[in-house]
C-alpha cells in the first residue's frame, strides 16, 4: 500500500511501525492527533514530496522512485542520510554492543564463545564506521559543495579541481555493501551458536540485527537510487558551465 | 536453498498477473531480485543485456515476431524462457519456450508446476543436498578460515582454483555465510579450527 498525503500520520505508523524511526529523522515526533500527512511535514516544514519518497521507498522494497526525484534539493537528502548515519553509530550499533555484553555475562556460554561473538561484531562495528566516516568526510561534503556552487553561481578553483578528479560515479563503483557481515551473523545466530540458558538476550539481538540490515538496505538504495542520480545531474550542469566560462 | 542474487525478468501487461506472480516466487521462498516490464518485446535483448536474468517470465501475446525471438533466444541458450499462459497458445509460440505455466491454474497445482520448473531448471535445490558439507568441503572450508586465499588452497589441495571456487560458492550457499570472518567463526565454533591455530597459518 502506498502511503500518501493525505493519510493520518498516526495511521502510516499503524501501517509500518519500523517507519516510526525513519519519521523521527526529519525531527517529526509521536503524538501526531488526527493530522495528515500533509499537515504534519507543513507543520515541521519538511518537504512533502521528499518525506513521501522516504517513506514510501523504506516501506516498500520494490518501490519505484518517481522521475521528478532528481529535483530535490542534495541538501535535504544529505541531511536525511547524515541523521541515518547518526542513529546507526549513536543509537543502534551502541544498543546491540549492550545487549552483547549482557550476553558476556552469562555464565552457561563458553568464554570462546562469547568472545567470538563479540569480536565479530567489533570486525562490523569497525567496518561500519570506515564506511559512514568515508561517506561524511569526503562524499557528502562535495555534494554539499557542488549544490552550493550551483545554487550561488560561484565555483571555486578548489572545487574544479576537485571535479576533475572525483566524480560520483567513482563512489558509486567502490561503495561497498556493508550488509554481509551482518547477514553471517544472523545465520551464526540462528544456526550454529549454542543455546544459553536464558536464550532471550540472543533472540533480542537477532532481532536488532535483522532491524539494522533491513533498514541498511534502505540506506544503501537511497544512496544509490536518489543521491547519485542527483549528483551525477549537478556534475554534468557546473562541468557544462565550467567549459562555457573558458571557451568565453 | 537457491543462489542469493537470481535475477528475475517479468514481461506481462496485467499488473494482477506480475503481481500474483511474484507472490508466488516469494511463498516458493526464492530470494530474488525482479524486474518488471508492461510491453515491449522489441526491447527485450536490451532488457536481458541490461538485467542479465537467469529466468524470463513472458506472456506469448507479447510474442509477435516468431523469428525474432528465434535469433534472440539461440544467443541466449543459458536463460531459462517461461511461458505465462492465460488462454490458448498456438504451438509455433509454446514451443518458444522451455516451460509453461498456466495462469489460471489452482493454488496448489500453480506452486507445484513452479516448483518443478526450478528444479529442473537447477535453481531450486533439494534440501537434502544442501544440509551438511562434504568432506572436501569441509577441507577447503579449513583453509578458508585459516585465511589461506584461493591459490593457496588450490596449491595445497592438489585441485583447481576453479574447483576451489566452485566449493566455496557452494559452502557459502549451504551454511548462509558469505564473509571470511564468518567462515572462521563457523570453523571454531563447530571445531573444525583453533582460535590458536589462526595467527600461525596466516604469518606462513
Ligand atoms: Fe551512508
Ligand atoms: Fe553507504
Amino acid at each position: 500500500m502506498l502511503i500518501h498525503k493525505d493519510m493520518k500520520m498516526a495511521d502510516v505508523i499503524h501501517l509500518n511501525h519500523h517507519l516510526l524511526h525513519v519519521v523521527n529523522r526529519f525531527g517529526i515526533q509521536l503524538g501526531f492527533g488526527e493530522k495528515t500527512v500533509e499537515s504534519v511535514c507543513e507543520q515541521h516544514e519538511v518537504s512533502l514530496a521528499f518525506f513521501l519518497e522516504i517513506v514510501n521507498t523504506f516501506h516498500d522494497s520494490s518501490y519505484f522512485p518517481v522521475d521528478n526525484m532528481k529535483e530535490f534539493k542534495a541538501g535535504m537528502l544529505v541531511e536525511y542520510l547524515h541523521r541515518t548515519h547518526q542513529y546507526y553509530m549513536n543509537f543502534k550499533i551502541p544498543e546491540i554492543e549492550k545487549h552483547i555484553n549482557d550476553l558476556c555475562l552469562d555464565n552457561s556460554l563458553e568464554e570462546e564463545i562469547k568472545q567470538l561473538l563479540s569480536n565479530f561484531f567489533q570486525q562490523y562495528k569497525f567496518e561500519l564506521t570506515t564506511h559512514i566516516n568515508k561517506e561524511e568526510q569526503r562524499v557528502y561534503p562535495y555534494v554539499l559543495a557542488l549544490e552550493n556552487a550551483i545554487e550561488t553561481g560561484n565555483n571555486t578553483d578548489e572545487l574544479i579541481e576537485k571535479l576533475k578528479i572525483f566524480s560520483i560515479h567513482d563512489y558509486e563503483e567502490d561503495h561497498d555493501d556493508v550488509e554481509s557481515k551482518l547477514f553471517d551473523l544472523k545465520n551464526i545466530i540462528i544456526k550454529y551458536i549454542p543455546t544459553p540458558k536464558d536464550s532471550r538476550i540472543l533472540n533480542v539481538i537477532l532481532h536488532e540485527i535483522f532491524e539494522l540490515e533491513n533498514d541498511l538496505n534502505n540506506h544503501g538504495h537511497i544512496e544509490d537510487q536518489i543521491l547519485v542520480p542527483i549528483v551525477e545531474k549537478m556534475e554534468k550542469e557546473l562541468t557544462a558551465r565550467i567549459q562555457k566560462n573558458v571557451q568565453e | 536453498m537457491i543462489s542469493p542474487t537470481l535475477q528475475i525478468l517479468i514481461i506481462e501487461p496485467s499488473f494482477l498477473i506480475r503481481e500474483g506472480l511474484k507472490t508466488l516466487l516469494s511463498q516458493i521462498g526464492l530470494a530474488y531480485r525482479i524486474e518488471e516490464f508492461e510491453f515491449t518485446v522489441e526491447n527485450i535483448p536490451k532488457l536481458i543485456q541490461k538485467t542479465n536474468p537467469k529466468l524470463v517470465f513472458l506472456n506469448p501475446a507479447l510474442l509477435s515476431d516468431k523469428e525474432y525471438f528465434n535469433r534472440l533466444e539461440a544467443s541466449l541458450s543459458e536463460i531459462i524462457f517461461i511461458g505465462l499462459i492465460p488462454l490458448e497458445v498456438p504451438l509455433n509460440k509454446q514451443s518458444q519456450f522451455d516451460y509453461l505455466l498456466n495462469v489460471f491454474a489452482p493454488k496448489a497445482e500453480l506452486i507445484k508446476s513452479m516448483e518443478s520448473i526450478l528444479s529442473k531448471s537447477g535453481i531450486l535445490i533439494p534440501d537434502n543436498d544442501s544440509g551438511t558439507l562434504s568432506d572436501r568441503e569441509n577441507d577447503v572450508l579449513k583453509l578458508v578460515a585459516l585465511g589461506l586465499t584461493n591459490n593457496e588452497i588450490s596449491e595445497k589441495l592438489f585441485i583447481s582454483i576453479h574447483t576451489v571456487m566452485t566449493h566455496r560458492k557452494n559452502i557459502t550457499r549451504k551454511l548462509g555465510i558469505k564473509t571470511v570472518s564468518g567462515l572462521t567463526v563457523y570453523a571454531i565454533l563447530n571445531k573444525l579450527i583453533k582460535a590458536e591455530e589462526l595467527k600461525g597459518t596466516i604469518d606462513n
